[in-house]
């Protein structure tokens, strides 16, 4: 209980002072999370509306192994990324591994099937009453494309918070591929990680309380433009 | 815009519920699609509206204004209309917008609308919070907003206070002198047809019975099928 009291005392410091390091960490932490579900989102939601409206074969088990990859643990996507970028791996000559890049990569393929998944739950329950009411107004593909993710905006909304909520707040992923290199790779899930380590308990509560505030800043951001529409 | 169907059927599950030889709807024909319970009405309509495929067969359209895009020129209202989730307003515009039309004459057809129907105080409304007999209004305004040369109505009217029934019936008939389009309306209601329609065609069982004119199909030398669903009050 000490160290949790510690903690937000420390946070407000942290917070306050302006420790160069620790905004670099918190700088990288949401880079690389709010890129990699960027990323994630421009691919996810038009393939889970795809999925979640047209019927073609193959298609429930499509649905399946998407449902089945969202429960993915992070530390075996991250083992899965690093073998594949290792030097002497099928995308070796890139030497990402240790990058943030590899970071963005794991992360993205974390994010992928969370965003994916929501979206076709989504889709499947209102997806083609809107594709037939699009369709009856003369709307071309491309509108009716819009016309859907414009229709479908609060559960894509929640799609992608759920997976920048991932995102940010997983840690194997990121210290496998990563390796919380000081200044280059560490974000606050693996600094928390390793301050838990070295015994800096009330630190490592600090950083974590700040990583929720970011959180709670970025989704009364989106909730608020949400609102907006 | 006329439309022409041979051969036309429609398996579900291996049960045929459509199987016509040959229609034809005549440009700026208003049509009656009347029959009972699951025989085939909505079908027919989501087959000649392209959102079901028929299982063979073939429907020709030859519009009057051969430079549009078939598909842009015709619309299907459904019985349980889905309204977008945005304003009344922008529910009416948005066929508009999408043809791109210039916001000053989009925001006067729209107010045309509004007010042909009667619905001016709703068109800030969230579409979400409307009754049914709004919905079905704004689902209306915003068919016939585009003016589409083919217009198939499902049971428009189903579920509307008589008072309601008048205006859009009123509208509609407004619209159809106007503009000459082709209607397909299915109903269950035979006073309809005879205030409304020139044309009447009879579904059972997947098959168009019969079909002419009012006065002949409901006429003393009708057949006794049709004389009996009359009778029964199922029309
Ligand atoms: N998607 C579908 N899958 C399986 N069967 C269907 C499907 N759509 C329609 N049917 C069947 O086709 C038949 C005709 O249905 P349809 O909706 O065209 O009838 P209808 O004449 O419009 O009836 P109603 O007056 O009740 O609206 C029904 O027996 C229905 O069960
Ligand atoms: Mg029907």
């Amino acid at each position: 209980m000490e160290n949790i009291l510690e903690g937000v005392k420390d946070a407000l410091i942290l917070l306050t002072t302006l420790d160069p390091e620790f905004y670099t960490i918190v700088r990288l932490s949401l880079f690389v999370s709010l890129t990699a579900t960027l990323l994630a989102a421009i691919l996810a939601i038009p393939a889970g509306i795809v999925i979640g409206i047209k019927n073609f074969p193959g298609r429930k088990i499509i649905i399946r192994i998407v449902y089945t990859l969202m429960s993915m643990p992070p530390v075996v996507i991250g083992l899965i990324i690093f073998l594949l970028l290792l030097r002497n791996g099928p995308f070796g000559h890139f030497s990402l591994n240790f990058t943030p890049t590899a970071m963005i990569i794991a992360q993205f393929c974390l994010v992928t099937p969370i965003i994916t998944g929501v979206v076709i739950n989504g889709t499947k329950e209102r997806g083609q009453d809107i594709r037939e009411l699009a369709r009856t107004l003369g709307a071309s593909r491309s509108q009716t494309l819009w016309l859907l993710i414009r229709e479908l905006r609060i559960n894509i909304m929640t799609a992608v918070v759920t997976g920048y909520g991932r995102a940010i707040s997983e840690v194997g992923a990121v210290m496998v591929v990563g390796g919380n290199i000081r200044g280059h790779t560490r974000v606050m899930t693996t600094t928390i990680a390793m301050l838990r380590n070295m015994g800096e308990y009330s630190l490592a509560i600090a950083t974590g309380i700040v990583l929720l505030l970011i959180s709670f800043i970025i989704n009364s951001l989106l909730y608020y433009w949400q609102q907006e529409r | 815009m006329k439309i022409q169907g041979t051969g036309i059927t429609k398996v579900y599950n291996q049960k045929t519920v459509l199987d016509i030889d040959q229609f034809t709807f005549e440009s700026g024909d208003f049509w009656g699609i009347i029959g009972p319970n699951g025989s085939g009405k909505s079908t027919l309509l989501r087959l000649i509206s392209c959102l079901t495929e028929p299982s063979s067969g073939k429907i020709t359209y030859e519009l009057r204004d051969k430079g549009q895009a078939i598909k842009r020129s015709m619309t299907l209202v459904f019985q349980k209309p889905y309204l977008l989730r945005t304003s009344v307003y922008n529910n009416i515009a948005y066929p508009l917008q999408i043809r791109q039309v210039h916001p000053p004459e989009i925001r006067q057809k729209v107010e045309e609308m509004l007010t042909s129907f009667q619905i001016e105080s709703l068109a800030d409304q969230k579409a979400w919070t409307l009754s049914g007999g709004e919905a079905q209004k704004v689902a209306l305004a915003r068919a016939l907003v585009f003016n589409p040369e083919l217009i198939m109505l499902d049971e428009p009217t189903a579920n509307i206070d008589p008072g309601s029934i008048m205006l859009l019936e009123d509208r509609l008939r407004f619209h159809y002198e106007k503009f000459k389009p082709t209607v397909l309306m299915v109903t269950h209601n035979l006073q309809q047809t005879k205030r409304l329609c020139s044309k009447v065609a009879f579904l059972h069982e997947g098959v168009i019975h019969d079909q002419g004119s009012i006065d002949n199909v409901f006429g003393p030398d009708g057949t006794s099928l049709v004389k009996s669903f009359i009778q029964q009050g199922l029309i």
